[in-house]
């Protein structure tokens, strides 16, 4: 079996999902080969055939060039399987191969059992396996479910990659930063998460509270932010910050898929939940199975005590 | 100029509860909404046929139980109200899906010139994300995902400026019409229907196309058209962390237990 990776980077870094691809392949049993549009410097270091477009040239996401440059790179390895990122560039760009290509396509894988897919549904309650049909398919595979533990020090042989395919409708303006942020949670050695579970905004000041006894930040779920209870710089998951502090504390929150995503790589992870089989147990180092409004403050005290 | 926005009908997945004997879901009782995101894309054509006089129509494939959520968006105020219902059409995976779709836009076309489809970014019960762009692909028309804000429309120059929400950063990219369009939640603050509006909406007719009307060859739709295959559903197994004291009898305890084991593992700046 065959997989062709298709690896991104932004602003001039590889990002780590890349070797996390790298990842899911090896669990697949699959051979890998590599394209990317960025720089040699850039460039896996992983032992694979790398196919490299020069992004000076086909520009950081220009999605017409890019979809034509995954497949010539699929006309030459004929994989079986095409994975991108589960992120914004992956969301874009391979229902386009797929559709190209005319094969089916698997989104947002997070496991893979006897060979089969597993996708979340239903916020991460349930799962489902799927399968595709024909020989080949376009899979997207969801940041953090793959941990890659091999070194980073294989060397790619690179073979250049040019298409003189099309230009683009569309016409690419510029960027624009994302509003400012309150918090920067990426820097945060505590962080202390509120989830639809405290109920109501009013409550939100209790985690907040907590969270300070802690020295930490306050951090949220979506639904907390989608709400209005605190700005969006607090939310952790795939759609907020991806956050690896020493101390992560959730409370009232289930633990979607989304959302451990976002705060699974912590050192130590509580949570409070009065719900023993929350999915967010499977994450914890230590589950305390409470009433969060009844136990924060309490717990508080004696931090600030302490 | 037409306007359409693509809506599906999904399962509250808030309330969908798994049988802890059984390890199934559980069906019964669960209430039907509009997908959220497609209340976004449904707003924005009717803010458009606001703002530029276009006509706005709303299409959803499934079961015949879906006029509910059609007659949700009659309310609102589109002009027209489309369900793409057919046996041969049940089953279908994304691309199936994207080819009923797409047939019925075509159809739409023919009559009017259509220059935005809007789509939800994705569903929350399949949540594949690969619709819109399947309908993209398949009628020609310029790709425009993860839109949280239309720049401008130009009717004259027929062409659009939008801005796409991304990680950390936002990016102004520029089309010519037709475009299909996914939206995200920042997109714009969906309307309620009004007393008026709901009951007018009572009478407005779903207009039904079936197959005989779409004419699809059956080997492109439906089951038979997926190239996907959908299992077993199932709850996730899981290690669990350690559970500490009873919180729920005894919170100062807990409280206290916890804070040992934090300690303990030189977790506290203390
Ligand atoms: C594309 C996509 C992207 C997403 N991105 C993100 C993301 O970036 N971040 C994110 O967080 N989510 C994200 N989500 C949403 C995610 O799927 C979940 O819906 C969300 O994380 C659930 O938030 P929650 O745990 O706070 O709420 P819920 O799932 O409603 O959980 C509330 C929890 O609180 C517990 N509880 C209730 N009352 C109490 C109490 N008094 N004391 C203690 N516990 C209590 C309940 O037992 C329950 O476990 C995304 C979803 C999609 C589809
Ligand atoms: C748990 C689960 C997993 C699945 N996994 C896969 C899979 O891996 N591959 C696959 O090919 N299929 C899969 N399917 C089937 C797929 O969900 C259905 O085919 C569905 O009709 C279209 O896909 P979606 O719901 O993922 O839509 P998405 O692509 O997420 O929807 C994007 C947008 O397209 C529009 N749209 C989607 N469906 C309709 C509709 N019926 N009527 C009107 N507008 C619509 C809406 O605007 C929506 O917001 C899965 C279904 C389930 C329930």
């Amino acid at each position: 079996m065959k997989a062709l990776l298709v690896c991104e980077q932004r602003e001039g870094k590889l990002l780590d999902t890349s070797y996390e691809l790298v990842a899911f392949a090896e669990r697949l049993g699959a051979e890998v080969s590599l394209v990317l549009v960025g720089k040699e410097a850039q460039a896996p270091q992983v032992a694979a055939k790398l196919y490299l477009a020069d992004v000076d040239k086909y520009g950081e996401y220009s999605p017409e060039l890019h979809k034509h440059i995954v497949v010539a790179a699929v006309l030459k390895e004929n994989p079986d399987y095409i994975i991108f990122p589960h992120s914004s560039y992956g969301w874009d760009l391979a229902p386009r191969v797929a559709a190209t290509l005319r094969v089916g396509q698997v989104s947002e894988v997070v496991n893979i059992v006897d060979g089969k897919l597993e996708v979340s549904l239903c916020n991460g309650k349930l799962r489902r396996t799927v399968s595709p049909k024909g020989a080949r398919a376009v899979l997207t595979v969801q940041a953090g479910a793959f941990n890659y533990a091999g070194q980073q020090s294989g060397a790619p042989q690179v073979e250049a990659i040019e298409i003189s395919q099309g230009s683009s409708a569309l016409q690419f303006v510029g960027y624009e930063p994302a509003e400012k942020k309150e918090v920067d949670l990426g820097r945060a050695e505590i962080i202390v998460s509120a989830g639809r579970g405290v109920g109501k905004k009013e409550n939100v000041a209790v985690i907040a509270e907590l969270a300070k006894a802690f020295g930490g930040e306050l951090g949220a779920s979506r639904p907390v932010v989608d709400a209005g209870w605190v700005g969006h710089s607090h939310q952790v998951g795939t759609t907020g910050q991806t956050v690896s502090p020493k101390l992560y504390v959730a409370c009232g929150i289930s633990g979607a898929i989304q959302h451990l995503a976002g705060m699974k790589k912590s050192d130590f992870i509580v949570a409070i939940n009065k719900d023993k089989e929350a999915p967010i147990s499977e994450a914890a180092d230590v589950m305390v199975v409470a009433d969060v409004l009844q136990l924060a403050p309490v717990l508080a005290e004696k931090l600030r005590a302490a | 100029m037409l306007v359409i926005s693509c809506i599906k009908q999904v399962p509250d997945t808030t309330q969908v509860k798994i049988d802890p004997v059984t390890n199934t879901l559980v069906r019964e009782g669960i209430p039907f909404i509009v997908n959220p995101y497609d209340t976004h894309a449904l707003e924005e054509g009717l803010a458009l046929k606001d703002r530029y006089g276009l006509r706005s129509v709303a299409i959803s494939m499934g079961p015949p139980n879906t006029v509910a959520t059609l007659k949700k968006a009659c309310a609102l105020g589109v002009d027209q109200a489309i369900l793409l219902s057919d046996r041969a059409f049940g089953g279908a995976d994304t691309l199936a899906t994207s080819q009923v779709l797409a047939s019925a836009i075509e159809r739409l076309a023919q009559k009017e010139e259509v220059g935005i489809v809007f789509c939800g970014k994705q569903t929350i019960d399949g949540d594949t994300a690969q619709v819109g762009p399947g309908i993209a692909t398949r009628l020609g028309f310029t790709q425009l995902t993860l839109v949280d804000r239309i720049e401008w429309l130009d009717l004259d120059k027929k062409r659009i400026r939008v801005r796409r929400k991304l990680e950390g950063r936002h990016e102004i990219v520029e089309a010519p019409l037709p475009v299909v369009i996914t939206a995200v939640r920042e997109l714009n603050r969906p309307r309620y229907p009004t007393v008026p509006m709901r009951l007018s909406a009572e009478l407005t007719e779903v207009t039904v196309w079936d197959n005989q009307v779409l004419n699809l060859d059956v080997e492109t739709v439906g089951l038979k058209g997926s190239a996907t295959w959908v299992s077993k559903i199932f709850s996730p197994e899981r290690d669990q962390g350690e559970i500490i004291g009873d919180g729920i009898k005894d919170p100062v305890g807990t409280a206290h237990l916890l804070l040992d084991k934090m300690l303990s593992k030189d977790l506290l700046a203390i």
